[in-house]
C-alpha cells in the first residue's frame, strides 16, 4: 500500500523496484537523445567546415575556433536580431493571450447563437498553411504601410497563433468546474468579474503552456520574417542566421555560433518558465 | 496587475516603433566607412521616363536603398562593399544602404516585393527568364540613356544580352561565371590522365578511376542546380549554343529532337557506369563538394566560383586544375562553347524616387565589382579589366582567360528558361537520374512542357 | 428545469433548482423558467467585447486571405502579371498531371498521420503519465524532453542531415561496426527508404510537444479522484486507464488535432532534408504547394494545393472533435 504525506501526495513505498529502475533507464535513454542535437549544436559552433562535413563530426573539436563567435557576433549581428526578434515574440504573446482567453471564455462558457459555428471557424486557423497565404497578407500590409516594421510580424504571427491558442485554452477552462463560477455569480459579480477573479487566476497553468507554444510559433518562423521585413534594422534571429549563408558555400561554423546564441538564452527562459509552471501546477491545482 | 504593466509597456513600445517607422528610415550603413549620415531623399519625383533629369539634382543629397544576396559570408560581400565605399567618395552627396539576402529566399522575397510595389531603389536580379515577368509587368527602369560609349567600350553588348528585351538594357552586369570542369590534378597524373577534351577521353578517364575505386565526379542531386549544370554543359556541347537558345526560350525546334536525346543519353551511361558518388541524392553541394577538396573524388562540374572556395576550403588547393567541358557532338559545339555568361545584374527599380541617381550608380557600382571580384578569385570579371590582376589565384585567372576566348555563352538553363518550365526540367532531371524514367521520357516531358 | 422552493416559510432569499444534475441554489428574483447564469452567461456587450479583438485578427490575417487564396485558385497567375481566369483546371491539374506528384504526397501526408496518431501520441502520453506520477528528477525530464521542440528547424535539419549521411554518418557507420555492413544505405537519397528516414526526426522532435500539454493537463486534474481510487487497491494502470486518461479527454483531443493537421501541414523538416525528393519520394503536399508557388511562379495551381490543404485539415478537425466529444459540447 501507499502512504499518505502531509502535503496530500501519494509516494511510493518500494523506490527500487525492477518497474521503477526500468523506467529511470528509458528516461535517461530518451534524455540523452533528446540532448544530443545541443551538444552537436555546441560542438559543431566550435569547428570548421572540413571537421564538420567528414574529419570530425561527433567529437570535440580539434581547433577549438572561438573566432565563430566572433563572426557570428560582429558580421552577424545578432544581438540585435535578438532583441528584435525578442520585440516581436512578447508582443505577439500578449495580444494571443489576451485575445485568445478572452475569446475561448466567450466561446465555451458564455451563451449566444452562433457559437458552435464560430468555434468552428476558429479551427480553420489550424487548418491553414501559413505559407499559402503570404501574398495576399504582404499585399494588404504594404497598402496600409505597416511593412519593414513590427507590426508587420507581430500581426500575422499573433493570428496565426490564436487558433491553437482556442484550442489548448478551451480544454485546459472545460476542466473548471461550474461551480466555482456560480459560486462567484451569487456572490454578485458580474461577467468581467468573474473572467478577472476567477477564470484567469484559475488559467495560470494555462497561460504558461499557452505562452509556451505561442513562443515556439514565432520565435522561429522564417519565411514571413524574410519576407515582410527587409531593413535590417527589424530583422528578427532566424533570417540573421540564415543570413550567414552564402551562394554557393556555407560557412557553418559561425551559423553554429549564432545559433548558440539564439538557442541558449531561450532553453534559460524555458527552465525558468518551466519551474513557473510547476509551481502554480501544484499550487494551482484544483480541489474538488 | 502585472499583465497590465507588461501590456503597456508592449503598447507603448509598439507605439514609438510604428511612430519611428512611419518617420522614415534611418540610414545605418554597418560596414562601409563612408558616407554615413542620415540623408534626405530628394523630394523631386523622378517618373519612369528615361529622359535625363536636367536639374541640379546631382548635387542634392541622395540615399538609394539596394538589396543584394551578397551576405557576410558570401564570397561577394567584399566587393560590392569596397564598390559602394568608393562610389560613396566619388560622389559625396550620395549614400548607398545596402541590405543583404540569403539567396534563396532571395528568390521569394525578390517576387513579393516586385508584385506588392515593395522595391528598393537598386536591387540585384537574375537576368534570363527570372526576370522577365519583372521586365513585362514594367516594374523595371531600362538603362539605355545611361549606356554611355564610355561604358561601351568596356562591357560589350554581349555581356548584356541576357537582361536585353526589345532592345532596351534593364540592367548591368559584372560577372560572367562559366561552367567548367575542376579537376585534382595530382590524382589525374597518378593514373596517368590528362583532362578529357571528348566524350570518348571523359569516359575512358572515368572508367580509369572506377577501375581503381574511385568514384570520379562528385554532384548533388539534392541541390538539383548542381546536377543540372553537369547536364546542362553536356546538352550545350552535344546540341550546340545556337539550337540550344531556340528550343528552350521557345523560338524554334523542340527538346524532343536527336541532339537532345543523345546528351540524355550519355548521362544515362555515365550514371549507369557508376561514375557519380553514390548517395548524391541525399548530399547538398557543400557536403559533395567537401568530398571533391578532400580529395575523395577527380572531378567537379560547376560554376567558375569553386576556384575561390578551393584556395580556401581544400587542404591542398595546388593538387586543383580547370578544363573547359567536353564536346559531344563536333560538329554542332566546340570546346570554346560555354555554359555561363552574364547572369548576375543590378537593376533599378521603376517605382524609385531617384532613377536617374541609381542609374549612374548601377554602372559605377557594377564596374568595381567586376574589378575587386575577379582580384579576390570570387568571379569572372564582365568588364574589360584594365588593371593589374597578377594577384589573382591561379585557377580563377586560368577560368577568366578560357571565358575570354569562348566563342559562345549560354546561360544555365534553369536561369534561361521561365520558372515553370525550369522547374520541370529539374524535376524531370532527379526522375531520370534516379532512374523512373528513360532518357526518351525525359525529352519527350520536356519537349511537351515547352511546347504548351 | 425543475424548481423548488425550500418551503416552510424559511427567509432564504435563494430557491433551489435542479442544474446540471444537482440541486443548487438560485436567487429568488431571477425571471421565472431562466436557467441560472443565463442573465450573466448572455449579456451581449460582454460578448461583443470578448469575442472582438480575437475576431478582427482572424477575419484580417485568416478568413481574408483564405478567400483571397480561393480566389487564386482559380487563376492562372505568376504573381506579377496579369491572370487569365481557368476557373476549376488547376484542381484537376494537380491530379492528372503525373510529374506535379500530388496524390503520391497526399498519400505520404495521410501515412505521416497514422504515425504520429498511433506512435508519437502513445509515446508521448505513456511519457506523460509517467513523470506526472510523480518521480525523482521530474521537473528535469520534463525540461529535457522539451528541448528539441525549442531547437529551431534549421539545426535538426542539419544533425539529421549529419546523422543519415552515406559516408560518415552515425546510422551507416553504427551498422559497419557491429556488421551490419551490407543494410547501409543513402537513407535520404533512396526513393524506398525517404519517406521514413524524413519522419523519423519530425516524429521525435514532437514528442516532447505532445508530452508537455498532456503532462500540463494531467496536473491540472483534481488528485483526489486519483488518490481515492489509490486507496481502493487500485494499479497504477488502471488508475491511468478509468480516472487519468478519460478526465484527459479535452487535451487528448486537441492532441490529436494537432497531430493530424500538423502532419497535412508538415513542411519544415521535410524542406531541409529532403524537398520532396528524390523524385518525390518523400514529398507531402506543402512542400509541392512551395514549389509550385515561389520556385514555379504558379499562384494558381500553388493557391489550389493550399485550398486543398485547408479543406482536408478543417474535415479532420471536425471529425475528430466529434469522435471526441465532450460534456461540454
Amino acid at each position: 500500500m501507499s502512504e499518505l504525506s502531509i502535503s496530500g501526495t501519494i509516494k511510493p513505498t518500494k523506490k527500487y523496484s525492477v518497474g521503477n529502475i526500468i523506467i529511470t533507464i528509458l528516461l535517461l535513454i530518451w534524455s540523452a537523445l533528446q540532448l544530443f542535437p545541443l551538444y552537436w549544436m555546441l560542438t559543431f559552433s566550435l569547428k570548421e567546415n572540413s571537421e564538420i562535413f567528414g574529419a570530425n563530426i561527433i567529437g570535440l573539436p580539434h581547433n577549438w575556433l572561438f573566432s565563430n563567435y566572433t563572426t557570428a557576433l560582429q558580421s552577424g549581428n545578432m544581438f540585435r536580431y535578438l532583441l528584435n526578434s525578442v520585440i516581436v515574440t512578447v508582443a505577439s504573446i500578449i495580444i494571443t493571450v489576451v485575445a485568445a482567453t478572452a475569446a475561448t471564455y466567450a466561446l465555451t462558457r458564455m451563451v449566444w447563437h452562433g457559437r458552435k459555428i464560430a468555434n468552428a471557424i476558429f479551427m480553420l486557423g489550424i487548418t491553414l498553411p501559413i505559407n499559402a497565404v503570404i501574398l495576399p497578407i504582404f499585399l494588404g500590409l504594404s497598402k496600409i504601410h505597416l511593412t519593414d516594421s513590427y507590426w508587420a510580424l507581430i500581426i500575422p504571427y499573433s493570428a496565426f497563433a490564436l487558433s491553437m491558442s482556442i484550442m489548448i485554452a478551451s480544454s485546459f477552462m472545460e476542466g473548471i468546474p461550474l461551480e466555482i463560477e456560480e459560486a462567484a455569480c451569487l456572490d454578485g459579480c458580474s461577467v468581467y468579474g468573474i473572467f478577472w477573479h476567477v477564470i484567469l487566476p484559475m488559467m495560470k497553468p494555462a497561460l504558461s503552456t499557452l505562452s509556451i507554444f505561442i513562443f515556439l510559433q514565432s520565435w522561429n518562423e522564417l519565411m514571413y520574417a524574410v519576407i515582410f521585413i527587409s531593413n535590417s534594422d527589424y530583422r528578427t534571429v532566424t533570417v540573421g542566421i540564415q543570413n550567414l549563408s552564402g551562394s554557393f558555400t556555407t560557412d557553418w561554423g559561425p551559423i553554429g555560433a549564432a545559433l548558440v546564441i539564439a538557442t541558449f538564452p531561450v532553453l534559460i527562459i524555458y527552465a525558468f518558465f518551466s519551474s513557473k509552471i510547476q509551481e502554480s501546477l501544484v499550487a494551482g491545482a484544483v480541489k474538488g | 496587475m502585472k499583465l497590465k504593466k507588461i501590456l503597456s509597456m508592449v503598447l507603448a513600445t509598439g507605439m514609438i516603433v510604428s511612430l519611428s517607422a512611419c518617420a522614415g528610415t534611418t540610414s545605418t550603413t554597418d560596414t562601409t566607412k563612408a558616407g554615413d549620415t542620415a540623408a534626405t531623399t530628394t523630394a523631386a519625383a523622378v517618373t519612369e521616363a528615361t529622359t535625363k533629369d536636367t536639374t541640379a539634382a546631382s548635387t542634392e543629397p541622395v540615399s538609394l536603398t539596394m538589396w543584394s544576396i551578397a551576405t557576410e559570408s558570401d564570397a561577394f560581400n567584399e566587393p560590392y562593399n569596397q564598390a559602394i565605399a568608393d562610389y560613396q567618395t566619388a560622389n559625396p552627396n550620395v549614400t548607398i544602404k545596402m541590405e543583404t539576402f540569403e539567396n534563396e529566399s532571395y528568390k521569394t522575397k525578390i517576387k513579393s516585393a516586385v508584385a506588392a510595389n515593395e522595391l528598393p531603389d537598386i536591387f540585384f536580379s537574375w537576368g534570363g527568364g527570372f526576370s522577365k515577368s519583372f521586365i513585362e509587368s514594367g516594374k523595371v527602369f531600362a538603362l539605355n540613356d545611361y549606356y554611355t560609349d564610355e561604358y561601351k567600350a568596356q562591357l560589350p553588348e554581349a555581356a548584356l544580352g541576357n537582361v536585353t528585351v526589345d532592345g532596351k538594357y534593364y540592367g548591368v552586369t559584372y560577372a560572367t561565371p562559366v561552367s567548367v570542369l575542376f579537376y585534382n590534378k595530382a590524382m589525374f597524373d597518378k593514373y596517368s590522365l590528362k583532362a578529357p577534351t571528348t566524350v570518348d577521353e571523359l569516359k575512358t578517364v572515368c572508367q580509369t578511376f572506377i577501375d581503381n575505386g574511385i568514384t570520379p565526379f562528385g554532384v548533388s542531386v539534392k541541390d538539383t542546380w548542381v546536377l543540372a549544370m553537369f547536364n546542362d554543359a553536356l546538352t550545350l556541347k552535344t546540341a550546340g549554343p545556337s539550337q540550344v537558345k531556340d528550343v528552350l526560350t521557345k523560338t524554334s525546334g523542340s527538346f524532343d529532337s536527336a541532339d537532345f536525346l543523345t546528351s540524355a543519353t550519355t548521362l544515362k551511361e555515365l550514371i549507369d557506369m557508376g561514375a557519380f558518388i553514390d548517395g548524391a541524392t541525399g548530399l547538398s553541394n557543400d557536403e559533395a563538394s567537401a568530398l571533391f577538396y578532400n580529395g575523395t573524388v577527380p572531378m567537379y562540374v560547376t560554376g567558375s566560383w569553386m576556384g575561390g572556395s578551393i584556395m580556401s576550403d581544400a587542404a591542398n588547393p595546388g593538387d586543383f586544375d580547370v578544363a573547359p567541358i567536353p564536346v559531344i557532338n563536333s560538329s554542332n559545339a566546340k570546346i570554346t562553347d560555354f555554359m555561363g555568361g552574364a547572369s548576375d545584374t543590378l537593376m533599378v527599380a521603376a517605382s524609385s524616387e531617384n532613377t536617374d541617381a541609381a542609374a549612374k550608380a548601377v554602372f559605377e557600382l557594377t564596374k568595381s565589382i567586376s574589378m575587386y571580384a575577379y582580384l579576390k578569385g570570387a568571379g569572372i570579371p564582365a568588364w574589360k579589366v584594365d588593371y593589374d590582376a597578377s594577384a589573382v589565384n591561379p585557377i580563377t585567372a586560368k577560368v577568366a582567360e578560357l571565358a575570354t576566348n569562348a566563342t559562345s555563352f549560354t546561360l544555365w538553363f534553369d536561369t534561361l528558361m521561365e520558372a515553370d518550365d525550369a522547374g520541370e526540367y529539374l524535376a524531370l532531371l532527379q526522375e531520370l537520374y534516379v532512374g523512373n524514367i528513360t532518357p526518351e521520357d525525359f525529352t519527350a516531358a520536356m519537349g511537351e512542357q515547352l511546347a504548351a | 428545469m425543475y424548481f423548488r422552493s425550500p418551503g416552510n416559510g424559511t427567509s432564504y432569499p435563494f430557491d433551489a433548482r435542479y442544474i446540471n444534475r444537482t440541486w443548487r441554489p438560485v436567487p429568488r428574483n431571477l425571471t421565472e423558467g431562466e436557467p441560472f447564469m443565463d442573465k450573466t452567461m448572455k449579456n451581449r456587450t460582454a460578448i461583443l467585447l470578448f469575442m472582438l479583438p480575437a475576431c478582427i485578427l482572424f477575419i484580417g490575417i485568416i478568413i481574408i486571405p483564405i478567400c483571397m487564396s480561393a480566389y487564386y485558385s482559380l487563376l492562372d497567375w505568376d504573381g506579377i502579371t496579369t491572370p487569365i481566369f481557368v476557373g476549376v483546371k488547376n484542381y484537376i491539374t494537380i491530379f492528372t498531371k503525373v510529374t506535379i506528384g500530388f496524390p503520391g504526397a497526399v498519400r505520404n501526408a495521410f501515412l505521416f498521420a497514422g504515425l504520429s496518431l498511433f506512435i508519437q501520441l502513445p509515446v508521448s502520453l505513456a511519457l506523460a503519465l509517467t513523470l506526472a506520477k510523480g518521480i525523482k528528477g521530474e521537473k528535469l525530464y520534463t525540461a529535457l524532453f522539451f528541448v528539441p521542440v525549442i531547437i529551431s528547424t534549421t539545426v535538426i535539419g542539419q544533425l539529421w542531415l549529419k546523422i543519415y549521411n552515406p559516408e560518415y554518418g552515425i546510422v551507416n557507420s553504427f551498422l559497419r561496426a557491429v556488421g551490419l555492413g551490407e543494410y547501409t544505405k543513402t537513407w535520404l537519397g533512396d526513393s524506398n527508404t525517404a519517406l521514413l528516414a524524413v519522419f523519423i526526426p519530425i516524429l521525435w522532435q514532437y514528442v516532447g510537444y505532445h508530452m508537455l500539454l498532456m503532462y500540463t493537463g494531467i496536473k491540472s486534474q483534481p488528485t483526489d479522484l486519483r488518490e481515492a481510487a489509490m486507496i481502493d487497491g487500485a494499479s497504477n494502470w488502471q488508475i491511468s486507464r478509468y480516472v487519468t486518461i478519460p478526465l484527459l479527454k479535452p487535451v487528448l483531443r486537441v492532441c490529436v488535432i494537432f497531430a493530424v493537421t500538423g502532419s497535412l501541414k508538415v513542411f519544415d523538416l521535410i524542406y531541409v532534408l529532403t524537398n520532396g525528393g528524390p523524385a518525390h519520394a518523400s514529398e507531402v503536399p506543402a512542400t509541392i504547394m512551395i514549389k509550385q508557388l515561389f520556385d514555379r511562379n504558379n499562384y494558381g495551381v500553388g493557391s489550389a494545393i493550399a485550398v486543398f490543404i485547408v479543406l482536408l485539415c478543417f474535415f479532420f478537425a471536425i471529425v475528430i472533435k466529434k469522435v471526441f466529444r465532450t460534456e461540454v459540447d
